[in-house]
């Protein structure tokens, strides 16, 4: 492109619209992060419901899957800001809410591990406990742990989110039909058993997540090959 | 005759810049040079006239031991770039007329 060459207004205007429409075709997610949590939260969420349905227990929390794929997801995330040449702003946007979903996620684990503990003692510090009390007196009154009803809902409620905005702002069918089914999902597991609702999690990673990964994934390729 | 238009924004290469960055946030000299197909030198040249008109901001870096320059819009070269393009249209409409 040369500078000096006198514009007409026609000429400026193709100007304007052929770089914008550049700048807009330039970008292309690659799927990768999304393959990665979509495998990751399934996989964790159908082993726990392995683990109840078969009645036994893995040597190691299968949401330490979760936790490890942190390190993947680094990796992925420096060398996509490395490829990419620009910065949009829906994607710095979208960058920053997934960021915050991280903290969520991370600090509702928190919550879930730590919020029982804190209210049985303080329970215990003002004389009173909760008490397991079985209705045909087959067993005996227990003391009962204070627990959270159907926590993993919320997790399902806190994964949609991301992925409903990832998809509005985006404009990414895939994402919004995943997050609008993952809502109707959520309500579904408000009424299920907690084995039932890691079916339901492992789901909703799949549609949210994984299926919106790798058809973002092939897009990717094929553009990458018309590149070359 | 663009009496009205802002000479700064009123050339091929400089307009062009403008347009790419005012749809991004902020982007890499070598995305710039790639999307407009201009020179190296001649790129760097108008950045610059962009610079110091207050339009664009410039951030020299390094990355991996490479120089890496990236460009984004300022709020004067919003307004500026939304000023030349009410113009345009006036002089479409002008056209139609």
């Amino acid at each position: 492109m040369k500078n000096e060459t006198p514009l007409t207004e026609h000429e400026s205007l193709n100007i304007i619209t052929s770089m914008i429409q550049n700048a807009k075709a330039s970008y292309h997610d690659s799927g990768m992060s999304a393959i990665l949590w979509g495998l990751a939260v399934s996989i964790a969420s159908l082993l726990v419901y392995v683990q109840i349905t078969l009645n036994f227990t893995f040597p190691i929390d299968p949401f330490w899957i979760v936790f490890i794929a942190i390190i993947p997801q680094i990796y992925i995330s420096l060398k996509e800001r490395k490829e990419n040449k620009v910065v949009r702003f829906e994607d710095a946007a979208i960058n920053a809410v997934w960021s915050v979903y991280g903290i969520t996620i991370l600090l509702l684990v928190m919550y879930a591990n730590i919020a029982p503990a804190v209210s049985k003692e303080f329970a215990n510090q003002e004389g009173w406990q909760l008490i397991k009390h079985y209705i045909n007196g087959s067993k005996p009154d227990a003391e009962m742990y204070p627990f959270i009803p159907s926590l993993y809902s919320l997790y399902i409620l806190l994964y949609t989110f991301p992925t409903m905005v990832t998809g509005i702002a985006k404009k990414f069918r895939p994402m919004i039909v995943g997050g609008i089914i993952s809502y109707i999902l959520f309500i579904m597991s408000c009424y299920t058993s907690f084995k039932n609702d890691m079916l339901i999690g492992a789901v909703v990673a799949i549609i949210c997540w994984l299926i919106p990964g790798i058809i973002l994934r092939s897009k990717y390729l094929k553009q990458r090959k018309n590149n070359v | 005759m663009f009496k009205d238009l802002d000479p700064i924004l009123h050339s091929q290469l400089r307009l062009a810049v403008m347009s790419l960055l005012i749809s991004v946030k902020e982007a890499e000299f070598t995305f710039i040079r790639e999307k407009t197909k201009a020179t190296a030198g001649n790129l760097s040249v108008q950045i610059q006239k962009l610079k110091d008109a207050g339009y664009i901001e410039v951030n020299k870096q390094f990355k991996d031991n490479y120089p890496l320059t990236t460009c984004s819009i300022t709020k004067k070269g919003i307004d500026a770039f939304e000023k030349y393009v009410k113009a345009l249209q006036s002089y479409l409409n002008t056209d139609k007329k």
